[in-house]
């Protein structure tokens, strides 16, 4: 166990430097502060907004940021290395995440501190954040396995963006169309309720089954990669 | 610990990729396989278990392979090392992620790359960041090695560091395995050299140790042919036809399975003659046999490498500075022709 954790902190260590390093990577932190910092300076104070910002930290930090980490190390030949090493699987996969997760927290509370966000609920919020935040970096790692580059990551990105970030604003379509009734479902649309009904004074029984719901989408996410990650040590 | 093949072989697409053969390494002792690109991808995908062979069985240690064994460590011909981090972190890396007792310095001083201890990885040279993977492997200690195309576009320095690694990996009875398309480099580095091909495995003579009554039998066998010269070419077979070379020309003869190759300007040609029999019409002008499979024109000899105390190779003023195994026994005959006993 002991060495198991010494070879986790050894990839968390070297991932740091090296991500420390590469601006063009690490300069989407920013992002989400920046949108944070304007909307807090704005007077803008509506629960839709801070998620919009958290969410939007989850897609950029914690999809973004762990794909490019994955996909740098298989474009660069790396990654075979690892796998070779005495590092298990889990090491080598919580070793990365354990970065990302860092890194999507500390962006987390300064863009709330920032857009002066005050949760009625600190607990409850805060739990759902670290399960919601463990399905984004499993499913960077997932699209970090699939791409084959760190451009290719930046552009599957995308689409990421696009459905988690901003699925919400779909919302108010879903009456008139059905089908996007879909939307209600995604995590980070079922992140936004539990916060909702925080602020209306719910306790975890209220808030269970968005619980649920996040943390099927995490397990599903963690089990796919898995599979992925283990086809992916055959080529 | 032992590497073994036994009758192993391998088809792919229905196609034979070699037939079967069996091979054992033993503790202490480094061994080549020269084959081409296809067969050598294909023995590194079966060592990595990503392929099975079509018959017979790779053990380790007495044992099936398995699919992740730490005992064995590779090393890549197209490896990559973390571009962003020093020479001093990423080896740091590899220490904490094998949890070896090494001391950093001490790798760091064994491949030298001490002036470039706070350099950044991407801003070294390819025989530089070769010598970084070799350090990696070295800190991961692994008992067999298995090192594809190893001294592939290295540089001096570079190939007399990963010899000398050699070397005490012999001491340290570490099983080393070698896959290399380059005859000169596997035999210069190698103890056995085996060649592999769709006909199968074949060894290529390079002991040291050949009868040396035979050879003095050749040499006083050559001294009487030296009066009469009966011609002073030697011809080659290019496909139907029988090219003629004046012995100046030519650079170097290798011989491999029993044929001799003239090598001229960096092309080979067949030979009708085997390597002793050239070794005595070439004596007069002035080639000598520097190593069993080598005859070598000392007119084009540049330079006379020392690897380590027993092994050397002769670099030639070609246009490719071709470079040819010197076996030790003839290091000392040729330092007399020099005249430098």
């Amino acid at each position: 166990m002991n060495e198991s954790i010494k070879r986790v902190n050894a990839i968390f260590q070297k991932d740091f430097k090296d991500f420390s390093r590469n601006i063009a990577v690490s300069v989407v932190l920013f992002m989400p502060l920046f949108v944070a910092a304007l909307y807090g300076r704005m007077g803008v104070d509506t629960l839709d907004a801070h998620y919009m910002i958290i969410n939007l930290t989850f897609a950029m930090v914690a999809t973004f940021v762990q794909c490019c980490l994955i996909a740098e190390e298989k474009e660069q030949n790396t990654l075979r290395g690892l796998m070779l090493s005495p590092a298990s699987t889990f090491e080598i996969l919580s070793g990365k995440s354990l970065l990302t997760f860092v890194l999507t927290i500390l962006v987390i509370v300064a863009g709330a501190l920032l857009s002066e966000y005050q949760p009625a609920n600190l607990l409850i919020v805060s739990l759902a954040i670290v399960l919601s935040s463990f399905f984004y970096i499993a499913l960077g790692t997932l699209l970090g396995l699939w791409a084959k580059s760190v451009m290719e990551a930046s552009v599957i990105i995308l689409p990421v963006l696009g459905i988690f970030s901003f699925g919400s604003f779909l919302l108010p379509l879903a009456e008139k169309y059905p089908v996007l009734k879909v939307v209600e479902y995604l995590p980070s649309v079922q992140l936004i309720e539990i916060a909702s009904k925080v602020e209306n004074g719910a306790g975890f029984s209220e808030t269970a089954m968005q619980f649920g719901i996040i943390f099927i989408w995490t397990a599903a996410a963690g089990a796919l990669t898995a599979i992925i990650y283990k086809k992916r040590m055959m080529d | 610990m032992t590497l073994a093949f036994i009758d192993a072989e391998k088809h792919k697409n229905d196609a034979l990729v070699f037939p079967a053969f069996n091979l054992s390494l033993i503790a202490g002792e480094v061994l080549a396989i020269y084959s081409n690109v296809n067969i050598r991808s294909q023995l590194m995908e079966l060592l990595l278990g990503k392929s099975s062979l079509s018959q017979g069985e790779i053990q380790l240690a007495g044992q099936a392979l398995a699919q992740k064994s730490v005992k064995m460590g590779f090393l890549f011909l197209n490896d990559g090392v973390y571009k962003r981090l020093t020479v001093l972190e990423a080896l740091r890396f590899y220490k904490n992620l094998h949890n070896s007792p090494d001391k950093v310095d001490d790798i760091i001083r064994k491949v030298q790359l001490e002036l470039k201890k706070n350099t950044k990885l991407e801003k070294l040279t390819p025989s530089e960041k070769r010598r970084i993977q070799l350090a990696a492997l070295y800190i991961q200690n692994p008992d067999v090695w298995v090192m594809e195309e190893p001294d592939q576009n290295l540089d001096m320095e570079s190939k007399r560091i990963f010899l000398s690694l050699l070397t005490e990996l012999r001491t340290a009875g570490k099983t080393v395995f070698i896959l290399s398309g380059n005859l000169e480099n596997a035999v210069i580095a190698a103890d056995r050299v085996y060649r592999l091909d769709e006909n199968g495995l074949y060894q290529i003579q390079t002991l040291e140790e050949e009868p040396e009554v035979e050879e003095k039998v050749e040499e006083s066998a050559a001294a009487e042919s030296i009066q009469p010269i009966r011609f002073e070419k030697i011809p080659t077979k290019v496909n139907e036809k029988i090219v003629l070379f004046d012995p100046p020309e030519i650079d170097y003869i290798e011989s491999s399975e029993g044929q001799s190759f003239l090598y001229i300007k960096g092309e080979a040609f067949p030979s009708y003659f085997t390597l002793s029999e050239l070794e005595q019409r070439l004596l007069p002008y002035g080639f000598f046999r520097c190593h069993r499979s080598y005859i070598v024109n000392l007119q084009k000899v540049r330079e006379v490498i020392t690897w380590t105390r027993n092994s050397y190779s002769l670099v030639l003023e070609d246009a490719k500075k071709s470079s040819i195994p010197l076996s030790k026994s003839k290091m000392a005959e040729l330092k007399g022709i020099l005249g430098m006993k």
